[in-house]
């Protein structure tokens, strides 16, 4: 008779087979990071003759090269910078508006989940039917490069912060609220005392989401960047391709110099972005 | 609440939003659509020529190769994902030894940047310098496949890069769902003597039918949104051959210039994935409603 475990309810023989299939699963996910550390290592003719090969010294050599061609510090500051002006304009301006969806009272019921519908619709937009008319009205506007990159990455954020900020704003109690007002709080002090201590989790949530989505936003920026001084992270990344030629190790070496930050701070921030990822989806 | 709901605060907290989203998100929209009726080179005023743009879109052999390009990886990638990262959610939901730890390794690739991933795979799918060729010339099998850059196989190759980016992110959300059934209902069916098959037949899929659908809508929109990677493998070409619509549509906006064209290209793949989901939703009504009478 097959002895079943308990936990599971499966067969030893079934059980083994599981965790064979969920090992190469999960080996399948991770072989190309291995292969691009190791390739990292070697000299462009040694990737050309023989990319199986295991490199035969440890060489620095691509690594060293990439940070001084590439100016990977720039790209770093010019990333980090962009991150932090869209996020924080995108904060104040979302959560403001999230705010007054869930919790302010409207004299007519319609027009707020019209609204609140309406905010969502961007869920649904491809950015690539935005590029060139974004373009266009960072023109007509006169913004440019950098400050013209914030304003897309701020409109792109507002559907899923709403999202999210509304959901969760709507979950606290309004006992508290009305506490705050009778104690004599006004808008302002309400919100920044009483309420934002109430939703660092979301956002939280939100902040890391939308730090990954703009860290690694590559059409918007390869559109209105045109200063190569101004380039992302995203951007640098094909830096190596050149028309006729390709330098394989410069570029090997540089994805792994902008793999292994984001991957810490996934492995940081886990939680986070794993439940900003699907509970958007998921309540989408 | 009511005292301060005044309509002038309600207006001070909504405005920036809206004034964003509409500028940035709404508008452009239009803008894109009314663009796809004019000829514009960016020199001078943007010449209205009615549906010429979408009379050369039909004609444009490059148009339909880039249509069967996006529907191949589609199709292959819709039918990848749908499966396998079911069955990945399903073990991933029993009681297994350091399941967590394999949960979040399959998720990584999902957190870096496409264009990142274009880049790695260039060095496993690259004919010459690229990892499986060099295993099957290092076994003597031949010279190995032309993955990318030939006639057939790159939208295929495509479409199993954007499987392996989205594996675990979709897993995740299905995963989501399966601890959403209640275990009240799993225990009744194997008290009435379910199999394991017909409880995930009977029990488990029926009641994932929104999670199924929400990640039905994520693989479609999904896949019309594929570019780094293409870009990276092959950018298109050799000639064109490679081209999605969205690959196709950038690079007649903004390689060509021919920012007319460019945006009735984009218009119609915006409304082509807008008819995918209006088709699946279609046929998901009618398969609940067969299954109801």
């Amino acid at each position: 008779m097959n002895k079943s475990n308990r936990k599971t309810g499966f067969s030893t023989g079934a059980q083994v087979v599981i965790y064979v299939f969920l090992t190469f699963v999960v080996l399948l996910a991770i072989l190309p990071f291995l292969w691009m550390i190791m390739l990292s290592f070697k000299t462009n003719s040694q990737i050309l003759s023989n990319p199986l090969s295991f490199p035969t010294t440890i060489s620095l050599e691509n690594y060293r090269r990439a940070i001084q061609l590439l100016n990977l510090g720039n790209l770093y500051k010019n990333t980090i910078f962009i991150v932090v002006v869209s996020i924080a304009i995108e904060l104040c301006f979302t959560f403001a508006s999230s705010f007054a969806l869930a919790k302010m009272t409207f004299r007519c019921k319609k027009t707020r989940s019209t609204l609140y519908e309406f905010l969502l619709l961007g869920l649904a937009i491809s950015p690539f039917i935005l590029l060139f008319p974004v373009y266009r009205i960072n023109t007509i506007v006169h913004l440019k490069e950098q400050m013209g990159l914030v304003m897309p990455y701020v409109a792109s954020s507002v559907s899923f912060n709403t999202l999210l900020f509304v959901g969760y704003l709507k979950e606290l109690p309004s006992e508290i609220d009305e506490a705050a007002i009778i104690d004599g709080c006004n808008l302002g002090q309400q919100i920044i005392r009483v309420i934002v201590p109430m939703a660092k989790p979301v956002i939280a949530t939100v902040v890391v989401f939308n730090v990954l989505y703009i860290w690694n936003e590559f059409p918007f920026a390869s559109v209105i960047l045109h200063n190569t001084s101004n380039y992302t992270l995203a951007l640098g990344a094909s830096f190596f391709k050149g028309k006729y030629n390709i330098d394989y190790s410069g570029m090997i070496a540089s994805s792994t110099l902008m793999i292994i930050p984001e991957l810490i701070f996934y492995g940081i921030f886990q939680k986070n972005i794993v439940s900003g990822m699907t509970a958007g989806a998921v309540k989408g | 609440m009511h005292w301060l709901s005044k309509k002038r605060n309600i207006l001070i907290m909504l405005i920036p939003t809206l004034i964003v989203y509409l500028v940035y998100m709404i508008i452009p929209i239009a803008m894109a659509i009314g663009y796809s009726f004019t000829k514009y080179t960016g020199i001078g005023n943007a010449k209205f020529v009615g549906f010429n743009n979408y009379i050369r879109l039909f004609r444009d052999h490059t148009f339909w190769i880039a249509l069967k390009n996006t529907a191949v990886i589609f199709v292959i990638a819709f039918v990848l994902l749908m499966i396998g990262a079911f069955v990945v959610a399903l073990l991933l939901n029993l009681n297994l030894k350091g399941k967590s730890f394999a949960q979040s390794l399959i998720f990584s690739p999902a957190v870096i940047a496409p264009i990142i991933v274009g880049i790695l795979w260039v060095f496993i799918l690259d004919p010459q310098i690229g990892l499986i060729n060099a295993i099957i010339r290092s076994l003597g099998l031949g010279q190995g496949i032309k993955w990318i850059g030939g006639q057939t196989l790159t939208p295929v190759s495509v479409a199993i890069v954007y499987f392996w980016q989205q594996l675990g992110y979709l897993a995740t959300i299905y995963l989501a769902g399966l601890k959403m059934i209640p275990v009240e209902i799993e225990e009744a069916a194997q008290i009435d003597g379910a199999s394991a098959w017909q409880k995930l037949w009977y029990v488990t899929i029926p009641m994932m039918r929104s999670t199924i659908s929400t990640v039905a809508i994520l693989v479609i929109t999904g896949t019309f949104k594929i570019f780094e990677i293409v870009q990276q493998l092959t950018n298109g070409g050799p000639n064109h051959i490679s081209e999605t619509l969205i690959t196709y549509s950038y690079s007649a906006t903004f390689t060509n210039g021919e920012y007319g064209y460019g945006m009735s290209l984009a218009t119609a793949t915006f409304f082509i994935s807008l008819v995918v989901i209006a088709i699946y939703f279609g046929l998901s009504k009618e398969h609940s409603r067969k299954e109801a009478s």
